[in-house]
Parts: C-alpha cells; structure tokens; sequence
C-alpha cells in the first residue's frame, strides 16, 4: 500500500472543503495541504449547486442578532446556540473574504451596494446571491484561488476509513483513500484530518443532492468513533421538479427564491394550499412546514397524477422571471416547460442532513486530529435549516477549520498510523469486489423505505419496521461484491456507497424512533405536536458493535426561547 | 414507449483492449435525459460501463460528452429528438480514462496557464467593491462569467485539435473576464500570457466554441474582445515582452 505525509489532509472540495484549504494555506503557508475529493476538484458535492444563496446580515437594519433568532425559531430551539453563533456572526466577514480574496461578484443593489433577496423564515432580506446560481460563483473561484496558490489536489479519491495512530494513542492520524480511478489505495498520514465530504441524504426516493454523496464522511466518523448528534432531523425541500418517476433531473431543487419573490403553490385543484397549513406566512413559511404541506396534500389525494404539486410564478411576470431565475428558467426550458408562463410540477425532496457529527465552534470532534464542517457536522441548524444558511455554515465554518487545523499542526508531530487498521480497511473496501453482484436492488429499496417510513411523516411503527429492514439490507449490502475490475469501476463504488448510506440510515431512523414527539421536520403522526420537555438533542456513539444513545438538554447559552420576541411577518419583495 | 439504440464507444484500455461501439436498447420515456439512459444501462446490461456525473442539472459540468457527433451535457439532453440512433463518445481533445470518462486536468492545466484567477487589489482586495449591476464594466463581463468549465467549448474548438498548446476558448474567456474586471491587479501581464504565442491570436473566429456552449456564452467574443485590448495597449511592446519572458507589471507586488 502506497504511503503519503501531510500536515493536513481535507476531505472534500465543496464550500467547506475548499474555504478549509484556503485559510489553512493563507494562515500557514508553509504547511502541506493535501485536497481529496470523490469526484472532480470544486465540481463535487452540494455547495456547486447552492442556487438561492448565502444569508448574512450586511445591510444596517439587520444584525446578527436578528440573524441568530431567526436561525434559532427556524430550528425550532434545538440548536447549538454556539454554532448557530458562530455562523451569522462570521458570516458577514466570509461573504465579504468571497470577494475581496476569492474574486466573488455577487448581485448588486443600482447602487452598487450588495444586493439581499427574500428567502423564507426571515425577519429580513438578508440573502445574498449571484443570480439563481450563486454555488457556481463561489466554487468556482475559490478553486481558482487554490489552483493560483498550488494547492495539491487528489481527484476521484474517496476516503474508506479513518486511520488511528498507531500504539493506542487515540489521535486519528490520517485516511486511507481509494482512487477510483485505479482502484489503489493509498494512506495518508495526517497531523490534521477534516471531514468535509457533504451529508447529502442520497439515500432517499427523491432527492436534491449530488448522486455521489453518500455520507462517507459520516460513515467514516461513526467507525472511528466520533459522537453524533440530531441525526433525526432531515430536510425536505417543498419543490423539487418532478419530470417523472425515477428520472435523474427529479428531485433537483427549483430555489426558494421563487416562494421569497411571491411564487404560489398549488394542488391539482388550484388551491393555494399553504392557506390551511400556514395562512399567516402562506408559501414563505419555513421550508419544514411547507415541505410538509406539498407531501400531505399529495398523500390526500390533492395531487397530481404523478404524485406532485404546482409551483406557479408565472403572475409575476416573464421578464422579471427570466432576469432574476435564469437558471431556473433556462433548465425548464431545456425540459420542455415554461416557467414564467404556468405551473410547473414539483415534489417534497430530501434535501440537507441537520444532523452529523458533534462539533465545537472550532470545528473539533470528541476525536483528537479529526474535524468535521459543512454538513458532515450537526447541530448549528438544530431541527430545521433556513434555506441560505447551508452555503453559510460551509463556508464560515470551513475557514475555521482551516485556521484550526493551520494552528494545530504547526505544533504537532505527526503520529504514524495503525498499518493494521489501514490493511483492514483496505480488505473492507476489497470485500465489495470480486462477485456478480449488484448495488442497485439494494440501494433502490433502501431509497423506498426512507420515504415511506422515515420520510416525511412517521411513527414508531413504520420506524420500528425501517430499522428491521436496513438490518436487512445491511446483511446483503456486506455480501454484495461487484463484478469487473478495479479500475473505474462504478459498480464497486456504489456497493461502498449502498454500505455507507445504510450505516446512515440506521442512524436516522433510530434516533427518529427516540424522539417521539414533533420538532421542525421530524413529524411524528403518533405524537404530532411539540412536548415541552422536547428541547433535548440526541446523542449517539458507536460502542464495540453496539451503540450508545442519549438525550441531552439544550443549552440556551445565550437565548432562551421565553425572552425572545414573536417573530416577525416576513417584508415582502418589490 | 418507443425505443432507442445506444452505441456507445468503450474499450482501448490494457485490461480491455478493443475499442468498439456496444450497443444497447433502452426504452424511451417522456422528459428522459441521455444521462438517464446512460444510468439504466449500466444499472442493467453493463455494470462496468464507465461515466462520470454530479449534479445531473446542469451545474457541476462533469457529464459532457458527444452525442451524435456534437458535445453535449448527458444531463440536460432530451433523448426525444435524437432519432432512434444515439452514439455516445467522450468529449474529443480530452485523454480518455475509461469508456466516457475522460481526464479534464489538461483543461484546468491552461486555466493555470491564463492565471485564470482574480488577483484582488488595492481597495478591491479590502472592502467589496462599490459598482453598480448596469456599469460598463459589469456589462462586458456578466454574459462570459456564469461558465462552469464543463469542457464542451474546448471539445467543439477547431484549433485547440490543430494546436495542442492552445489556451482554447474557455482559458481565454476566463481571462477576459478578468481582465475587464477593475479589482483585478495581474491587468498588462494576464493579457501578455494569453495573447501570446497559444493565445487569443490562435483563435480563427469560426465560432465552434460559441455554437457549442449550453450556456449561451460566446468565448468568440471574448477573444474578440482580448485581441482588441491587447492591441489597444500596444501589441508591439507586449509581443516583445513575451518574447524576453518579462511582462509589464510584472514587478507589481501580489495580491
């Protein structure tokens, strides 16, 4: 097995990964950096296909403190008020750094001023963004920034394991990588690793992430160790589009920018639906409310045929439509529809991991030398994320990383790794190659039983029979070997991948069955309400081949839910 | 459900040395994309076909390929209105990896090459700047910035075939956003690597690249807009520079 040394090693290249690396480097040049992605440097993951945009508060009449209650009602105060902290009172420096470092040009007022559109749950416009594809404008030149800095990069290298030091010294000291590209493994000694490979809940129906997240990085975490929190807590988002059942470009998000701008949504009957599930913000509700609304009014059957609704922008007028969602509308177009000119059909779709592994504001997991960002980590958005707070936490807390992971291993000797656990991780991965198997039965009922019985709307039921049926798969999953070779063999990698997503799901489902109550968008149809004794987090750990799970109260280290204000009517856009 | 034919192009690696067209029946539905059809065939007849995609919308620029000849993104082509016939191919000028899958490192090579990256400077690089959505200068740059470096436009370039070391049409559209943009401080030495020898003078106008892009961007008439500036700034003395190695500006402190 071939060896490499690093100071610091990052998982990942979307938002996280890549601010981790430019402030890790611009902190400390001198210190190696080595980048490994699953797919192509600065195009994989979720941060790419941000569309709506990054909330801040920049103009005088926000703060972060407004910034930080609406973060907090939108997490419906389960939320690590030190992250949730932590993220709007960087986040004005970050968005800032984008430009005046990275090279961003975001939207601008006639004034030349930054521009701030509406998003939903907001006290006040506050996102800023590039266009309706404001991902691309950030990925695209932070990776410039890295290129023009020389920063080494591993295409098309997933991590399979985290590798601890050797002589029982609890430090993870590296990763062992597989290179899809040839099928070798190469293990990377690290002084510092981060974990920022995206959540991505992939492992449902209908989806809005990118196809090759399949929460590696959690996966990874969970086997070395690290503590896990919230892990119940996923998101939908209300409108996907829906070309027809089964085809890629489903689930793919039509941005909130169009309910922010005034878009209506509609069941097959044209009702405005939101009207009985939230009259006073109607479609600018939070997005775990008016998920939830689509996906019980197609359960009801106020549907369309194919299990969709409508969104309709069209009252807003075709010029402002193709000048503020160009992207949106241009994709619509090559599809065959007309956004501008009707409804179009859309669906709840599984869209962002709340939960993940347990951070510090620094970035720190329980784990020594491991840090986690981005959406590998949980507990900044506590039951609920507010649409533009994602490229948000990825960016601001991947600098932090960055400048963490820059302090730490200038100080640090680097520890050689366990070779034992790197040749046990290797014959792991080995163990999905080598048969006539295939990943895709596996992976396409596990896909259905998430939505159906840990989707949207639970009980302890369906949970009780989800989590006897990953067990299931779980069992043919590590029997399943792929036929063909090493060598970019798509087969073998999704057998990893089906392996990873169901060490997730397991992790969901049973943290949804302990929480038997309703909080942000975990719904529970057998305890349908909040409890007041609710505002605990869930705590999880692996313990030998068994686990450990706890509940915790919330700390309320800077607000308590009773001294905060009502929230406030959302202004509208012009 | 009507019915397509796949051939797609596989083979020429050590551990399956013929290259070839295999050929695949897929049923075609409605709003069905290529990248759709490329996932049943290798969830179904051949799990070892190798591909590359991300998104599957439209926005990480990894699915390029030839379809019928033209480059195209997987993700974002009907397969309706191909005919019943569609062969697939990777992207022309790009080493293949494996079936599809092709390396784009040489692409990103030449974006290094046209220093395809802001280089913030004086107010610029502490505070973003003040400058209004209708200036001039956004106006030149906006319809060239939204590219997302899929490849296509370099795949579709006459001369990047003909001329190896040519920058090809995204680089230098890159580098004309750049140096339109007033923040930028590499100004006179961006524009002698990329009017140089590979450069935008390489460009013969036959517009490949423009027809190509799936986002309606025309690197064309950035190039256009390179030549003009370079000339404009004294072609003569930016030629000889490049020639002794030193660019104007080039004692300017980095950002």
């Amino acid at each position: 097995m071939r060896t490499r040394k690093t100071d610091i090693l990052i998982l990942g290249s979307g938002g996280a990964g890549l601010l981790a690396a430019l402030a890790a480097h611009d902190r400390a040049p001198e210190l190696d950096i080595l980048v490994a992605v699953k797919g192509l440097f600065g195009k994989s993951g979720c941060t790419r296909m941000v569309q709506g945009g990054y909330n801040v508060a920049l103009s005088p009449g926000d703060s972060a403190g407004s910034h930080f209650l609406d973060t907090l009602e939108g997490g419906a105060w389960i939320n690590d008020q030190e992250l949730a902290w932590t993220l709007v009172s960087r986040a004005p420096d970050c968005v800032r750094r984008l430009e005046t470092v990275c090279g961003c040009f975001f939207d601008r007022n006639p004034d030349g001023t930054i521009h701030q559109k509406a998003f939903a749950g907001q006290s006040f416009d506050r996102t800023v963004h590039k266009g309706d594809l404001t991902g691309i404008e950030i990925t695209n030149r932070v990776s410039e920034q890295l290129a023009r800095r020389g920063v080494p990069v591993l295409e098309e290298h997933r991590a399979v394991a985290l590798l601890p030091a050797r002589g029982g010294e609890k430090r993870v000291a590296g990763a062992l990588l597989l290179d899809i590209r040839t099928g070798e493994f190469l293990a990377v000694n690290a002084k510092c690793t981060l974990l920022a490979t995206g959540g991505g809940p992939t492992l449902y129906r209908i989806s809005a992430c990118a196809q090759e997240l399949s929460t590696d990085g959690m996966t990874i975490a969970w086997e070395a160790g690290a503590e896990f929190c919230d892990m119940e807590m996923v998101q939908f988002h209300p409108t996907g589009i829906l070309t027809g059942e089964g085809l890629q470009i489903t689930g793919t998000l039509l941005e909130e920018g169009l309910r922010g701008a005034g878009g209506h949504l509609k069941n097959a009957l044209g009702e405005r639906y939101m009207a009985r599930y939230d009259a006073g913000r109607m479609e600018r509700s939070t997005r775990d409310v008016v998920a939830r609304a689509g996906y019980t009014e197609i359960l009801e059957g106020r549907g369309t045929g194919r299990g969709g609704v409508f969104i309709d922008v069209s009252h807003l007028g075709r010029e402002f439509v193709w000048k503020n969602f160009k992207g949106m509308a241009e994709r619509c177009r090559d599809l065959g529809y007309d956004l501008a000119g009707g409804p179009v059909e859309v669906t709840p779709t599984a869209h962002y991991m709340m939960g993940g592994v347990k951070i510090d504001p620094a970035c720190r997991t329980g784990l020594p030398g491991l840090f986690a960002a981005g959406e590998d980590s949980g507990g900044t958005h506590g039951a609920n994320r507010l649409g533009g707070n994602g490229v948000a936490n990825s960016t601001v807390f991947g600098e932090i990383a960055g400048e963490a992971m820059a302090a730490e291993a200038a100080g640090a000797p680097l520890l050689p790794f366990d070779p034992g656990a790197a040749r046990r991780a290797e014959e792991a991965a080995l163990s999905a190659l080598g048969g006539e198997g295939s990943p895709y039965p596996i992976r396409a009922a596990l896909k259905d039983l998430m939505w159906e019985k840990v989707g949207l709307r639970r009980t302890g039921a369906r949970l009780q029979e989800a989590i006897g049926e990953v067990e299931a798969l779980r069992e043919r999953a590590a029997r399943t070997r792929a036929g063909g070779g090493k060598a970019y063999n798509l087969a073998w990698q999704h057998v990893l991948d089906v392996r990873n997503q169901l060490a997730a799901a397991e992790l969901i489902a049973r943290s949804a069955l302990e929480r038997d109550e309703s909080r942000g968008s975990h719904f529970r149809d057998d305890a349908p309400h909040p409890r007041p004794e609710g505002l605990y987090n869930i705590f999880m750990r692996k313990e030998g081949e068994s686990f450990r799970m706890e509940r915790r109260p919330v700390r309320f280290t800077r607000l308590r839910p009773e001294a905060a204000r009502p929230a406030p009517v959302s202004s509208t856009v012009d | 459900m009507t019915e397509a034919v796949f051939h797609i192009r596989r083979g020429g690696e050590a551990d399956d040395p013929e290259e070839r067209f295999d050929r695949f029946r897929v049923g075609v539905r409605p709003r069905m994309t290529v990248l759709d059809a490329l996932v049943a065939i290798q969830g179904g007849e051949a799990p070892s076909l190798s591909y590359r995609y991300s998104c599957r919308v439209g926005m990480c620029g990894t699915c390029a390929l030839r379809v019928n000849g033209r480059p195209r993104w997987a993700c974002r082509t009907l397969v309706e209105g191909l005919g019943g016939e569609v062969r697939l191919e990777p992207l022309a000028h790009f080493p293949v990896l494996r079936d599809l899958a092709v390396d784009m490192g040489v692409f990103f090579d030449k974006m290094k090459r046209a220093r395809g990256w802001l280089e913030p400077t004086g107010e610029a690089a502490r505070e973003p700047v003040r400058l209004a959505p209708e200036s001039p200068e956004r106006r030149r740059i906006e319809p060239h910035i939204e590219c997302i470096t899929c490849g296509i436009c370099y795949a579709a370039c006459g001369m990047v075939g003909h001329d190896p070391g040519y920058l090809g049409p995204a680089a230098l559209n890159r580098a004309f956003t750049l140096v339109a943009d007033s923040r930028d401080g590499a100004g006179a030495e961006r524009l002698a690597e990329v009017c140089g020898e590979h450069g935008a003078w390489r460009c013969h106008s036959q517009f490949n690249c423009t027809e190509a892009c799936p986002k309606g961007i025309s690197p064309s008439d950035a190039i256009q807009a390179l030549k003009r500036r370079a000339l404009a700034e004294g072609a003569r003395a930016l030629a000889a520079s490049v020639l002794r190695g030193i660019a104007p500006g080039s004692g300017r402190p980095a950002a």
